[in-house]
């Protein structure tokens, strides 16, 4: 029995991130009362991420100030059945955000769409190459949306962000300078591309030399004083070097607190209570629907929350795992391979090929910003011919700039000692003559990864920790390795290169480590389609065996694009939004048939 | 290395640059500081926007240009106008509002002023004027004197209001979340020291000058920054924000910017 039950609200919330804030503020506007629970604490960017106190290297991007507290609670890993999994004490491969704003805060702005192939995965490979093409060994699926349905919402999200780039498909025409790969746009961007340092300007000029299509970085580092639909008002990035890892005090960072909070938290229809830490959803006697969820509040008290419907918008990892201590949906059993909560959880694989310019190309890297860069997407999703390569997928090839932070930018040619007088020298010398490439590129779904609850490891609360079993497949090594070949070749090819470098997180023979920093894109898990027996959810977002509970996040993808999932997760959000206020709320009840 | 460079550089020519002008040499008595003392603060890094624009070291009688500039030689006969009448050997400027502090400006900064007021992208009656006359060289020269130079800060300041000061010390420190106003120690950095090259210091700065310039970025007449942030800035804020602001960091007391 809760401590106490609280008064039925129309709407229950499960995180104050991203997706949780934006339901809140469609769902308030439709006169239904929302509360939203959020573990951590207030923040707001004028008042907590200010330089110079923000800018400190050790305090926020190596003692991750601003993220999760993994001693309340995290989750076991192991690469296989085999192993026996063990906790994640420390913060390493992926950075799951805490309090107002949650990961959104910390999050570089790197703002993409999905290409409309990727979106249709398992179809569209297989019309093109054949039915038997996808690899037995991979679980790759339709996402049950498509590009043309999710255009408005990924075309409304970008202007709550501001987002600055240049289209490269404008209702349908190419343009060069943009992604020509991409779907088509029925808007150019809000606010015009960065400006562009000398790395990234460099590496886009060999690209171009090399018949291949550069294009500056998709940002929500706003460029220009820009005023988002809901009426926040956002400031021209500084190009501080202080984005991932920390919050923005400039305004220039698109991020939930001042895009979308601020423009919400007077309306009488939003609440929000901070310290407040979902325990489970609570289901009803038939356990067709859910009652409510019971969280524990700041004086440690067990509270009921009823509710008439519940949104799911933790964290994709801990959306997961609220579904599988609550017993929604049937967990996922990879013996029978029957079940679907915890099925196809994948990640990102993450390659980087740094370059080394002549003492006299000066690339002051203290000059950056989260989305700062030029890109190559020929060698992303099915961009390119895959008939002979023995893989599905791909990667975009970015040369950014984030940041020249003295802690953890030390970029050293190849041979470098790593540590010493010699290694000082070598940081020294090359410090400011550097190109910083990344290789991000898709995961696949196989039946072996997934999450279920740990046999022997309890949260802070008593609750069994998530268990996390991953590998990359072969298929994503495979991939990995070709596109950052492909990187190493256009690195080659820029002018005044002396040596170049490059290091592959999911190489052929190495497996996967949750310790070093990859990058916080986990997905899958609670994931969307059209079919109940391989999904969690429907292609609205809405669980199949609960028909009040809507889900969000990036859980909901069947296996990872070669994309930062931000802006895709975030048309999703708006369209189950769409859904569930249009069509759900009149008239509650399932949105497809089963 | 480089500070090093510019210091030999600017030394080895001293003789043969203060020839043409001997009554301004060792003129310790006045308050205006030698060439000698001034040389030992070149490698200050306010005055490094010469060596950040170019690899070249400054020309050898930059300084000594600069200050006659100041006092109203040039080419073209100077500007017309001394910068020492409003603005003060020493770059102490006043509080009318007019004449802000040069005294310690990064270089880049003001030599960026100079030729934004000479293509009107800062326009201003008297400055486009004076700067429009001036030669890019008399332009570099000037803003490098009035980087090194020391105007100490003459107190009292004169009564404020507590609460007002309160307010501009939250401004300053943490903004305003409801109006959605950054800190100015974002940019200004901690005690408003500024950011050179380009960001100038606030404190030590005439109220009246600030809370003027920002009433300008708010109107859309000055918009010469870099990304023009501070139009963003200063359209979120009130008449009474920027009074409050520009009071406070009047009163900011740090040696680096008011070389006390």
């Amino acid at each position: 029995m809760p401590d106490k039950t609280l008064p039925k609200t129309d709407v229950v919330i499960i995180g104050g991130g991203w997706t949780g804030l934006t339901a809140a503020y469609e769902l308030a506007h439709e006169g239904q009362r929302c509360v939203i629970l959020e573990r951590g604490n207030h923040r707001h960017d004028a008042t907590s991420f200010g330089a110079p106190e923000e800018h400190d290297e050790l305090k926020y991007a190596l003692r991750a100030t601003h993220m999760m507290d993994v001693r309340k609670s995290t989750l076991t890993f192991r690469n296989d059945t085999s192993q026996r999994a063990l906790p994640m004490r420390r913060l390493g491969s992926f950075l799951p955000g805490e309090g107002l704003g949650g990961a959104g805060i910390h999050w570089n702005g790197q703002l993409w769409r999905p290409l409309p192939s990727d979106l249709e995965m398992r179809s569209h490979y297989e019309n093109r190459y054949g039915a038997q093409f996808i690899p037995e060994d991979l679980s790759v699926q339709d996402w049950g949306v498509t590009y043309d349905e999710l255009e408005p919402h990924l075309d409304f999200f970008e202007k709550i962000c501001g987002a600055a780039g240049y289209a490269g498909n404008l209702n349908g025409e190419k343009r060069a300078g943009g992604n020509v790969f991409e779907g088509p746009r029925q808007n150019e961007y809000p606010n015009p591309a960065m400006k562009q340092p000398v790395s990234s300007t460099k590496f886009g000029k060999a690209a171009e030399r090399m018949g291949l299509n550069p294009f500056p970085f998709p940002s929500a580092n706003v460029t220009q004083k820009y005023e988002n639909p809901y009426g926040a008002q956002l400031h021209p990035c500084a190009y501080c070097g202080f984005c991932e890892r920390f919050g923005c005090g400039y305004f220039a960072k698109a991020d939930p607190i001042i895009c979308v909070y601020d423009r919400i938290k007077e309306h009488e229809n939003f609440e929000i209570r901070f310290q407040s830490t979902v325990m489970r959803v609570e289901k009803s006697a038939d356990g067709r629907t859910a009652t409510g969820v019971t969280y524990i509040d700041a004086d440690g008290l067990e509270v009921f929350q009823p509710a008439d419907i519940v949104c799911m918008n933790a964290y994709a990892l801990w959306n997961v795992h609220l579904m599988l201590v609550s017993g929604l949906g049937e967990p996922y059993d990879p013996e029978t391979r029957t079940g679907t909560v915890g099925r196809n959880y994948s990640y990102q694989t993450i390659a980087s090929v740094d370059a080394f310019f002549e003492k006299e190309i000066i690339t002051n890297p203290f000059m950056g910003a989260g989305a700062l860069g030029v890109i190559v997407d020929d060698y992303n999703g099915d961009n390119f011919d895959h008939s002979d390569l023995g893989f599905v997928g791909g990667a975009y090839i970015a040369c950014k700039q984030y940041h020249g932070r003295p802690i953890s930018y030390q970029p050293t040619p190849e041979g470098t000692p790593r540590w010493g007088a010699e290694w000082k020298r070598a940081v020294r010398e090359n410090y400011l003559h550097h190109a910083d490439m990344v290789v991000h590129g898709s995961s696949m779904s196989t039946p072996g990864n997934y999450l279920d609850l740990d046999p022997t490891w309890t949260d802070a609360y008593g609750r069994p920790l998530l268990r996390m079993t991953f590998n990359f497949p072969d298929n994503d090594r495979k991939m990995a390795e070709y596109v950052t070949n492909r990187a190493v070749e256009i690195a080659q090819n820029m002018e005044n290169v002396t040596s170049v470098a490059s290091s592959n997180l999911a190489a052929v023979g190495s497996d996967y480590t949750v310790v070093p920093y990859q990058t916080t894109h986990n997905v899958g898990g609670a994931i969307m389609g059209t079919d109940r027996n391989t999904s969690v959810v429907n292609r609205y977002g809405q669980m199949w065996d609960h028909h009040n509970v809507f889900v969000f996040g990036a859980c909901l993808f069947p296996q990872n694009l070669g994309y930062n999932p931000t802006g895709p997760l975030m048309g999703l959000a708006y369209w189950t939004l769409e859904h569930l206020k249009n069509d759900y709320l009149a008239n509650p009840r399932p949105l497809m048939d089963a | 290395m480089k500070s090093r460079t510019l210091k030999t550089c600017v030394g080895l020519v001293l003789l043969a640059a203060l020839a043409p002008i001997p009554a301004m040499v060792g003129a310790q008595d006045t308050s205006t500081p030698a060439v000698g003392a001034l040389e030992s603060r070149l490698d200050d890094e306010r005055t490094l926007f010469a060596a950040t624009i170019s690899d070249t070291p400054p020309d050898d009688d930059l300084l000594e240009l600069g200050r006659l500039v100041a006092m109203g030689g040039a080419e073209n006969v100077g500007s017309g106008m001394a910068c020492i009448t409003c603005h003060g050997g020493q770059g102490a400027g006043d509080g009318s509002g007019a004449f802000p502090r040069l005294a310690g400006l990064p270089g880049w900064y003001s030599y960026k002023q100079l030729n934004d007021y000479a293509s009107g992208d800062r326009p201003n009656e008297v400055m486009t004027g004076i700067a429009q006359r001036l030669t890019e060289r008399e332009r570099e020269a000037v803003a490098t004197y009035y980087a090194v130079v020391q105007a100490p800060i003459h107190r009292p300041l004169g009564e404020v209001d507590q609460g007002l000061m309160q307010w501009g010390g939250q401004l300053a420190a943490v903004g305003s979340a409801e109006k959605g106003i950054p800190a100015c120690v974002n940019c200004h950095g901690p005690q408003g020291t500024g950011n050179p090259p380009s960001v100038p210091y606030l404190a030590g700065q005439y109220a009246n000058y600030m809370a003027y310039q920002l009433q300008l970025w708010k109107d859309g007449v000055r918009d010469n920054d870099p990304m023009d942030v501070m139009s963003a800035i200063a359209e979120k804020m009130s008449a009474e924000d920027m009074r409050a602001v520009s009071e406070y960091y009047r009163r900011v007391e740090n040696p680096e910017t008011t070389g006390e």
